[in-house]
């Protein structure tokens, strides 16, 4: 009988564990911050955008302004927000499917890489929103929705999305192998 | 079979679910919010609407929408303020929307000009400046908006006026179905003249009280 084979759960590495509670635990100081510190924040994005306004496409117009100052201020905000919840979320999807993954897949070498995988992207993907966040203020809306895609959504999504359907077939074959047994 | 082999996929399964809208980064929508002055405005106008003027002029006197008046006492017709204020008291209701109404004509007309002033300076790209009349013609809308059903009972022609030209503005700034915009500045600048000719002839005839005996 193989590792994989045994009837019990379990535990992912360690370092994959810690991984996903500091990912929580970065979620829950990120929430903590938000609240605390929401107008130092607020006036951080503002003074950012007024200081580039060519950025921001700001045309010196209050009534025009405003909405564009808006917007961006909703989108920073939201920004913390989706990182909060992100983290907190794939923290344990981070925990939950490392665990499927340690407990299902017999080949060693394949269950480390699916494990870093699922660990890297769940752990990196809400960094993206922190990311994007930051930029606003200096890179305007787009731009920095832009930049966090490509550092960070798309590499450490794609790590996420394809582990997860790595471990889908994983599970898939080991069941046909044990209807066949 | 084992339970292990029998919870494993249901907890990828949903795993899958759950994770996959999260994967698609979305990074949540905007709903444009009324600013100081709109957010005034609707207060007065339902307490005039309820006819609880006590709390209109209240809220008139303490608001952002009279210093908005005063603000911007240069381009509005003389009295304008005080005659809001004067209705207010009074109970006037008719006469409170068409002070409002001129009020708000004034700042989409100031608007309007504004926006092609810009539009008209040669040191901006066509993208930029295009771009300028896209966020000008939205302020415009925002404010023109919030009256033209009282500018629609009292001159039609003009209502009509104003959405014909505003229509034809936005062809120069959202892109056609299955196109891009035509980057034509220089086009978008009529139909800005035209809604600041239009509402300058409306607060010109709207500006004297109708005569309710005759």
């Amino acid at each position: 009988m193989t590792e994989a084979d045994s009837a019990t759960w379990r535990v992912p590495p360690r370092w994959v564990l810690l991984v996903a509670v500091l990912s929580i635990v970065a979620a829950e100081v990120g929430g903590g911050s938000m609240a605390r510190f929401k107008v130092e924040l607020t006036r951080w994005a503002r003074d950012g955008m007024l200081a580039r306004p060519s950025v921001h496409g700001l045309v010196g117009v209050r009534d025009v302004d405003e909405r564009i100052l808006d917007e961006a201020l909703v989108k920073f905000d939201a920004g913390l927000r989706l990182f909060h919840m992100h983290a907190e979320g794939m923290g344990l999807v981070i925990i939950a499917t490392s665990m499927v993954a340690a407990t299902v897949i017999p080949n060693a070498a394949a269950r480390r890489t699916i494990i870093a995988l699922l660990t890297a992207g769940g752990a990196g993907y809400p960094v993206g929103y922190l990311v994007w966040s930051a930029l606003i203020p200096s890179h305007g809306l787009e731009r920095s929705k832009t930049i966090a895609e490509w550092l960070v959504w798309v590499p450490f999504g794609t790590a996420t999305i394809v582990a997860l359907w790595c471990l889908a077939g994983f599970v898939a074959w080991a069941m046909i192998s044990r209807r066949r047994a | 079979m084992t339970g292990r082999v029998i919870v494993a996929p249901a907890v990828l399964a949903a795993f899958v679910a759950v994770g996959a809208p999260a994967l698609a980064h979305h990074v949540g929508a905007y709903v444009p919010k009324d600013n100081a002055v709109t957010t005034n405005f609707k207060q007065v106008k339902f307490s005039v609407q309820a006819r609880k003027f006590d709390v209109a002029l209240r809220l008139f006197e303490t608001g952002t929408l009279r210093a908005e008046m005063r603000a911007h006492a240069a381009t509005l017709p003389p009295g304008l303020e005080d005659g809001t204020r004067a209705a207010l008291a009074a109970g006037d209701g008719p006469e409170v929307e068409r002070r409002l109404m001129i009020f708000f004509a004034a700042l989409s007309r100031d608007l309007a000009l504004e926006a092609d002033r810009r539009i008209a300076r040669p040191d901006a790209t066509a993208d930029a400046r295009v771009d300028t009349g896209k966020k000008f013609l939205e302020a415009i809308w925002r404010y023109y908006n919030l009256v033209d059903f009282a500018v629609a009972t009292r001159d039609n022609k003009a209502s009509v006026a104003v959405r014909l030209a505003f229509d034809d503005a936005e062809t120069y700034v959202k892109p056609a179905t299955g196109g891009t915009a035509p980057v034509d500045p220089v086009g978008l600048r009529k139909p800005l003249q035209r809604i600041a000719q239009v509402l300058s002839t409306l607060i010109e005839s709207s500006s004297t009280p109708p005569r309710r005996n005759s």
